[in-house]
């Protein structure tokens, strides 16, 4: 029981963090970024060539990781999102052909073979007969730590309040003078940090391949769609509730089961509720 | 219908340069010809779905694993003949289409192409784990009957396949449900206000995509001989696809053709530079050049060129 509470906790502390960045694009750019599992690739392989490679201290790798998923970010603002601006169907297409061509750009650089990623914090610790790893236990506070921090900025600063402005009613906020075009680049440059942050982490629990960005993409979608759009609070209780599901599935059912119930709500949730548990405004 | 006469010629003149293609080109090409043939096909199902209606579907091989399952389930597994197990899966796989009907009747845009991309997720779970002994699990199932040998063959069948797919489309395209179809993709309130029943007509834009995705894939089930979950169910499929569409020209029967034999050129004219995954590095940087700069795809650049070159003269 006690190793389901720690084994769900850290698993969604981790999925928190992936589906966050994917959330506010979505929320505040009304666009599917569809290329978002590539920043975690991108993330998880830029911390393996800095640490393992070259042999930077981990937590300048990690920074360096952030740096390259923020510019990441940015530069598909500049170069995808801003000239097809208005035409969502186009920007979801062109994003997914970026993410495949960004997978076979890796699959070129560090070849087709997974690599295992040294642990950030190397060490376990049995807690209850469950063995946490400190790594984990490392990736699930600082998704804490990291939500926490993204959700004041949201809430107390100029530029914080001026995302959610955009996202309640862009025309509104236009009005009251923010620049939208700024608030969107500043957007899609913090999804791309934390998407390459999560990444390092995301690698670390799992392990890395040129194709590890569909898995949480699919989650941050399934985050998405159970709890509806534009609430940091609610992506992280959605979050817990698919985490703790998978957890379950796989502990007392079998653990191949445990992305079918994942896809199961997803589709359920879509067809019954299309306005998800925590509702949303438009379709 | 709006036909004239240089339509037939075209198709005539299009028809007999693939039916001479197996004198003058080899053995090798023809391959690359039959799996162009087969993406033009899977890409002519998706257009009719998405390009036409403007449901973006993420989940195509849904529909193409369900028919490819379901013919090789009923050859390998119960001893059918593929004459019965091929229009058996069809018709499974239209069934299927009603699936994906289920939530474009309430959601739109974005949602509707997660929910499809949920599916497909679904289903590349459930048969790995859903009786294994039927499906064959992770690992897939081989040695299934082959519909034909040799390359030629093949290459006849397969275009054969594309071709009545492709004349079927246009032709019904070209009536007055296609055009309320495309008008679907434009204003679907304002066709609905028009006194047609949108449900009836997604329904039928959706069977009919279905049907030519189950027949596509049964046939090249039957192709292969062999079937495997991870490439089937394969984000990287959903790409192939929908950039061939795409590229050729959404919305039009030609386009996906020219897209889908633009495309398998152009990964196969890369491979003794680029052997592995990495092709798609190319692959994909083209195709989204050419996205970026015509969305509307290679049929829309040549028709511009062609009315530029017109006025010019």
């Amino acid at each position: 029981m006690l190793q389901v509470l720690i084994q769900g906790l850290l698993l969604s502390g981790l999925y928190a963090l992936i589906a966050v960045g994917f959330t506010l694009i979505f929320s505040i750019g009304r666009v599917l970024n569809l290329a978002y599992g590539a920043y975690l690739l991108i993330g998880g392989y830029a911390y393996f060539y800095f640490t393992q490679a070259i042999g930077l201290p981990k937590f300048a790798a990690v920074l360096l990781a952030a740096v390259i998923g923020c510019a990441l970010g940015i530069l598909k603002f500049l170069l995808i999102v801003r000239p097809l601006r208005g035409n969502h169907v186009a920007i979801e297409i062109s994003t997914l052909i970026l993410a495949v061509v960004l997978q076979s750009a890796v699959v070129l650089a560090f070849g087709d073979s997974s690599k295992i990623l040294l642990p950030i914090i190397p060490g376990v610790e049995r807690v209850a007969g469950a063995a946490v790893p400190y790594s984990n236990l490392f990736a699930a506070v600082m998704s804490w730590v990291i939500l926490i921090a993204l959700w004041i900025f949201i809430r107390s600063t100029h530029t914080g309040r001026a995302m959610q402005a955009v996202s309640m009613d862009a025309k509104g906020a236009a009005i009251s003078g923010i620049d939208a075009d700024r608030v969107n680049m500043i957007t899609w440059a913090i999804s791309g940090t934390l998407g390459a942050v999560a990444g390092v982490f995301f690698a670390s629990y799992t392990q890395l391949y040129p194709g590890m960005w569909v898995a949480p993409l699919i989650i941050a979608v399934a985050v998405v769609i159970v709890g509806g759009i534009g609430s940091i609070i609610g992506t992280l209780i959605v979050a817990h509730i698919i985490g703790f599901m998978e957890v379950l599935v796989s502990t007392y059912l079998a653990p191949e089961l445990r992305g079918i119930f994942t896809m199961v709500l997803i589709i359920a949730i879509l067809v019954l509720r299309p306005r998800g548990l925590f509702g949303r405004e438009e379709l | 219908m709006g036909l004239r006469w240089y339509h037939f010629a075209l198709w005539i003149a299009f028809i007999g340069v693939m039916f001479a293609l197996p004198e003058y080109v080899s053995k090798g090409t023809l391959r690359t010809l039959i799996f162009a043939n087969f993406l033009a096909v899977f890409a002519i199902s998706w257009d009719v779905l998405s390009g036409r209606t403007g449901y973006i579907s993420f989940g195509h091989p849904f529909l193409i694993g369900i028919g490819a399952y379901t013919s090789a389930i009923l050859t390998k597994r119960f001893d059918f003949p593929l004459e019965a197990s091929i229009p058996i899966a069809v018709l499974v796989t239209m069934v299927g289409g009603l699936v994906v009907l289920l939530p474009a009747l309430r959601i739109r845009g974005s949602y509707f192409a997660l929910v499809t991309l949920a599916y497909m997720e679904l289903m590349y779970q459930l048969v790995q784990v859903i009786r294994p002994d039927l499906t064959g699990g992770t690992r897939g199932m081989s040695g299934l009957p082959t519909l034909t040998r040799g390359a030629e063959n093949g290459f006849y069948m397969s275009t054969c396949l594309m071709l009545a797919v492709a004349l079927s489309t246009w032709l019904l395209m070209r009536t007055r449900l296609g055009t309320a179809l495309s008008a679907i993709g434009m204003n679907e309130d304002a066709v609905s206000g028009s006194g047609l029943s949108v449900t009836r007509l997604k329904m039928v834009a959706f069977l009919f995509s279905a049907m030519l995705a189950g027949l596509g894939g049964a046939m090249y089930v039957h192709y292969l001989g062999s079937i495997a979950p991870r490439a089937l169910f394969d984000i990287n499929f959903v790409f192939t696809i929908i950039v061939a569409a795409l590229i050729g020209g959404a919305g039009t029967t030609i386009g996906p053709i020219i897209g889908a034999f633009f495309l398998t050129f152009l990964l196969e004219y890369l491979r003794p530079w680029l052997p592995g995954a990495e092709r798609y590095l190319i692959y994909g940087g083209v195709a989204l050049v050419l996205y970026m700069i015509q969305p509307k795809g290679i049929f829309e650049l040549v028709r511009q060129s062609l009315s530029k070159l017109r006025r010019a003269t």
